[in-house]
């Protein structure tokens, strides 16, 4: 078990404030460059510090059941008998023994609601290409509920085809989403979304072959170790971002000239032959089979890859690297809008956010998951993959909304460069 | 054995051992591309009893016979091996009955608009899947009512039959073209009708060009993403799912899947090259 | 039905057409026009599209764009319909001729790897074929290649990925032609060209092979005289140990039709085919596939992706209509001969 010290925080911050500013203070002493490897000391476990646990959040166990759901009863929404619900791949805890997903099972004996759960998702513009039509002619697309990441989110909303959330229905989310989830330009009030889970993009690399690495520079420079097993990221806010940070650009407000310098940056880099492909997740087997020695890479990828060759590292360099959010929305004409909005609400108790992230290893935007992980799953809970230290946090930036304009012309530059 | 000798050799032993280099040459060189056929699935086979640490099936760790024990272990998987199964099956059906007849008609008759029919067979082939998919996506959400929206496996279907009527056609084209007309003429002078010719005559004539149809038609259906992927709707086949585990790492199981259906359809077939060799050894002892 | 066929026989060809070509007029055409019409739009998903016929433009534009995956599309279908061919064609034939009891398991085996997902399959390429994979780990560590040498994410990964995957469209149709060759044809030819044909053979096969092998050389991106002299030598070789007389006037034209169909089978999908490309090459060796795939649902550019679709498949139409006429009508007289 993980001690209990941390850092002192006083009793005049609140206890939202204190798990939104990365919580993860207790890391302080962590890694400067957040090398998180196969590190298996004993740090200090997250946040730790605050006295306002909720006492419920003691027990952790799968059946999240009576305590948190009176609330949402009494906003009067009547659960459906079913919910067709489209998520990404091994985005939901799954027990391999009983083969069922428990907070799903959990969900379903305390509602009633058969739970349609598929993972079918696999790319936010293939997806959004099996939804598009439907949605263009007013049509209810089948799903109750998909998750998307921000970008994507931000178009859905913007073009009016996702419903608005009836917030009454949903206290535990208004009560425990954190802080830095909120605010953002395309929902500012979040009516049309709640974050699922988070990610950071940084540097992964294979550290037998390549040494300790702390730059993005390296992405761009030639170097008969990694020359020719070099992977970027296929998505465009990534690998744009990540280029963005390595030349001192601030990918929160991207502009089109930013555009054109990072995308010649990039485009030096494959002329020069130091690049191998452009990928999706695809990377993580090229790092494990040694086809790739260096990568852009997606921190909950890196925590599996990790398992299979620990021999590699996930680091965000010190000029920063990206986070981006998958988020949960109701697309408009969904047969059961406000069970959508009972289960949105059910995954934002900690205790069941908490046995989310202990399966799917990517950062939560449930505030008090960790306390009950730090007790209940204490390697999740020391891991900085999953809760990165607040330097980390600090240098993680999100990749500024574009204009429908704007997006075409950076698709279409870093199309150019990949090769499209 | 004769050495390589050339010109002066005397024609005899020249083409003597041109004939059993060209007999054991055209035999090394099947097994070879048989070889080389298989080798990815022999990949497939192996690492179905790989042991991976964590989610990816790509590197050898070791041995185990737990995922053979527990082949549908994964959610979402029995259901999608079913519906491609299924699929597979109906539109090769589907799709082969209807190319056949189109193939019949190309080769056999002389009618107006013969040339009009041979582009639209070739079209659809050069057109690129992706483009398929979402031309037909586009139309059933146009339409709007069942059974084309909402999406389903009816609507997957629709699309497997729809790409696959041309390569049915031109398969059994080759095996028309050139097809021995006389021998349905002696059987019409026979005093047998149109009817029992087709069968007696026709149809055990192109029933190689029809299965060998049918075999493509199959493995096209069964093995197609990008259009299915447009027509699916909230239904998964078995492709769809191993694209979306890609994400992170193929489960094991969906080797054991892989190397179970390459078994039962070899076993399929051996079973029945045995029958009809037995078969032909009783017909020549009669 | 055979009587009332019978009294109207030009009914018959309808009818044995209707059900198919109705499927096809239906799930095929009607939104193949709907997609024609999209490459006339102009405007974007937010904004909506409007057609206007000013905006054939949207043509020129997308191929100017996309010129050089255009480009590289063409020879690596090219390649890749050639060495399917060269694998195929004696594939086929062992098979039709010397198969005996096992014709119809080797025919099955030609397909068999092709009931597995091709996914699975790419993935067994990626990790044999891998910089330190089952193939290349061997010949790295006794000195034979360089250690930086790869195999994947280069051109011939890709051509060697496409010739893979459409082996069985190019073996099926030429078994099938050949199947149905008259072995009585094949053996009068065998008394009447008694003689072997070698310098013949021969010449022919170091012509055909150096060339083939220089313009595969250019292609893969590799040293081009290697290619010619290596391919040269084998085609030599080839030409004058097993080329026959009876094989090239008799049975190679007898099964053209079939590598007529074999050719355009593989050669039709193979030019539109991005997978291969997006899973074993590299930022140089992407294909029109690829952009159409990136406009449609990446960038959707609708309008442009929709021409782009529609130049490839005219350009499709003509290189069809041009090697029909080159070939295929040759291939079908004799055939019929």
């Amino acid at each position: 078990m993980s001690n209990q010290d941390g850092v002192p925080v006083g009793p005049v911050v609140t206890r939202r404030r204190v798990l939104a500013a990365g919580a993860l203070a207790g890391f302080g002493a962590f890694l400067a460059a957040c090398g998180a490897g196969g590190t298996k000391s004993a740090e200090p476990s997250a946040s730790a510090s605050e006295s306002a646990a909720p006492s419920a959040s003691a027990e952790a166990t799968v059946a999240p059941s009576v305590e948190a759901s009176a609330s949402a009863e009494a906003a009067g929404a009547t659960p459906s008998a079913e919910l067709n619900w489209a998520n990404w791949t091994y985005y939901l805890d799954y027990d391999d023994t009983t083969k069922k997903y428990p907070t799903l099972e959990a969900f379903t004996k305390e509602y009633g609601t058969k739970v349609n759960y598929s993972e079918v998702i696999d790319d936010n513009n293939s997806f959004f290409g099996t939804i598009k039509p439907a949605l263009e002619a007013g049509q209810d697309t089948g799903w109750d509920l998909i998750v998307m990441t921000d970008w994507m989110a931000a178009r859905l909303i913007r073009l009016g085809w996702m419903e608005e959330l009836n917030l009454a229905n949903m206290p535990d989310f208004t009560k425990n989403l954190k802080d830095i989830y909120k605010g953002l330009a395309w929902d500012p009030d979040m009516k049309h979304h709640a974050p699922w889970q988070s990610g950071m993009t940084g540097l992964g690399y294979a550290k037998d072959k390549t040494g300790e690495l702390d730059t993005l520079e390296v992405l761009f420079t030639a170097d008969p170790k990694w020359n020719g097993k070099v992977d970027y990221l296929s998505e465009m806010r990534d690998a744009v971002g990540l280029t963005m940070l390595d030349l001192g650009l601030d990918p929160t407000n991207p502009t089109t000239k930013d555009c054109d310098a990072a995308t010649a940056k990039m485009q030096k880099a494959v002329n020069d032959g130091i690049v191998r492909a452009f990928k999706g997740n695809a990377y993580a087997e090229d790092l494990k089979s040694g086809d790739a020695v260096l990568s852009m890479a997606w921190s909950g990828d890196m925590v599996q890859a990790l398992i299979d060759k620990p021999t590699l590292q996930f680091t965000v360099a010190k000029e920063g690297g990206m986070i981006w959010t998958d988020n949960m929305m109701i697309p408009n004409g969904a047969q059961h809008k406000g069970t959508a909005e009972l289960l949105m609400n059910y995954y934002y108790r900690p205790e069941v956010a908490a046995l989310v992230t202990a399966y799917v290893n990517y950062l939560t935007p449930v505030s008090g998951a960790d306390k009950i992980l730090v007790k209940d799953n204490p390697e999740i809970a020391k891991n900085p993959l999953i809760f990165p230290p607040a330097d980390v946090m600090s240098r993680l930036h999100d990749f500024g909304a574009l204009s429908e304009a704007d997006e075409a012309y950076f698709n279409d530059a870093f199309a150019k460069v990949s090769g499209v | 054995m004769a050495t390589v000798t050339p010109a002066p050799a005397t024609p005899s032993s020249v083409q003597r051992l041109a004939r059993r280099l060209d007999g054991s040459a055209l035999y090394v060189f099947t097994g070879l591309a048989v070889l080389y056929l298989l080798l990815p699935v022999a990949v497939i086979v192996l690492f179905s009893f790989n042991d991976p640490a964590g989610k990816s099936n790509f590197v050898w760790q070791g041995f185990t016979l737990k995922y053979w024990l527990d082949p549908l272990g994964v959610p979402g998987l029995p259901q999608a091996v079913f519906l491609s199964l299924v699929i597979a099956f109906v539109s090769t059906i589907v799709a082969t009955a209807l190319g056949t007849l189109i193939g019949l008609a190309l080769v056999r008759y002389d009618f107006r608009l013969q040339g009009a029919t041979n582009a639209l067979i070739f079209i659809p082939m050069a057109t690129p899947e992706i483009v398929l998919g979402a031309s037909l996506l586009t139309m059933f959400v146009s339409i709007g009512g069942p059974p084309f929206f909402p999406l389903s496996a009816v609507t997957i279907l629709i699309a497997h039959i729809m790409f696959n009527i041309s390569y049915v056609v031109v398969t059994v084209r080759a095996r028309l073209e050139g097809f021995p007309r006389h021998l349905e003429e002696a059987a019409m002078d026979l005093g047998a009708n149109e009817w029992t010719t087709f069968w007696k005559v026709t149809f055990p004539l192109i029933l190689p060009g029809i299965v060998a149809a049918g075999l493509l038609a199959f493995s096209l259906s069964i093995d197609d993403f990008v259009i299915t992927n447009f027509t699916a709707g909230k239904t998964q086949t078995f492709p769809m799912f191993i694209y979306a585990k890609y994400r992170i790492g193929i489960p094991v199981q969906v080797n054991v899947i892989g190397t179970l259906i390459f078994i039962i359809a070899v076993g399929t077939v051996g079973v029945t090259t045995l029958a009809r060799i037995r078969a032909d050894a009783r017909a020549r002892r009669r | 039905m055979g009587g009332f066929i019978k009294r109207h026989r030009w009914i018959a060809p309808y009818a044995l057409l209707a059900p198919g070509v109705l499927w096809l007029l239906v799930f095929y055409v009607y939104p193949g026009i709907q997609m024609f019409i999209a490459s006339f739009w102009s405007g974007t998903l937010e904004t909506g599209f409007t057609f206007s016929v000013s905006n054939w433009t949207n043509y020129p534009d997308a191929l100017q764009g996309a010129s050089a995956q255009f480009v590289r599309s063409i020879l690596y279908a090219g390649a890749a319909t050639l060495l399917t061919f060269l694998i195929a064609y004696p594939l086929a034939y062992t098979i039709a001729f010397k198969g005996g009891h096992y014709k119809a398991l080797l025919l099955f085996l030609v397909v068999a790897p092709f009931f597995t997902s091709f996914l699975l399959r790419t993935i067994s390429w990626k990790i044999i074929l891998g910089d330190s994979g089952l193939f290349l780990a061997p010949l790295k560590t006794i000195g034979l290649v360089p250690s930086d040498f790869r195999l994947l994410a280069e051109p011939v990964a890709v051509v060697s990925g496409i010739t893979y995957n459409f082996l069985p469209f190019m073996t099926l149709p030429i078994y099938v032609s050949l199947e149905k060759i008259d072995h009585r044809l094949v053996e009068a030819a065998k008394d009447l060209y008694a003689g072997p044909w070698r310098p013949g053979g021969a010449i022919a096969g170091l012509v055909i092979g150096g060339l083939l092998g220089g313009v595969l050389g250019y292609i893969f991106e590799y040293s081009i005289p290697v290619f010619a002299i290596a391919a040269a030598a084998a085609g030599a070789i080839i030409g004058w140990f097993f080329i026959s007389q009876s094989f090239t006037r008799v049975t190679f034209p007898l099964s053209l039709p079939g590598v007529f169909a074999g050719s355009l089978l593989t050669f039709i999908p193979a030019i539109g085919d991005y997978v291969n490309a997006e899973f074993l090459g590299n930022p140089g060796t992407t294909m029109v596939g690829n952009v159409i795939q990136n406009k449609f649902l990446v960038q959707n550019d609708y309008p442009a992706a929709s021409a782009l679709s529609f130049i490839l498949m005219a350009g499709i139409l003509v290189a069809v209509a041009i090697y029909a006429r080159a070939l295929g009508t040759e291939g079908l007289t004799t055939g019929r001969g």
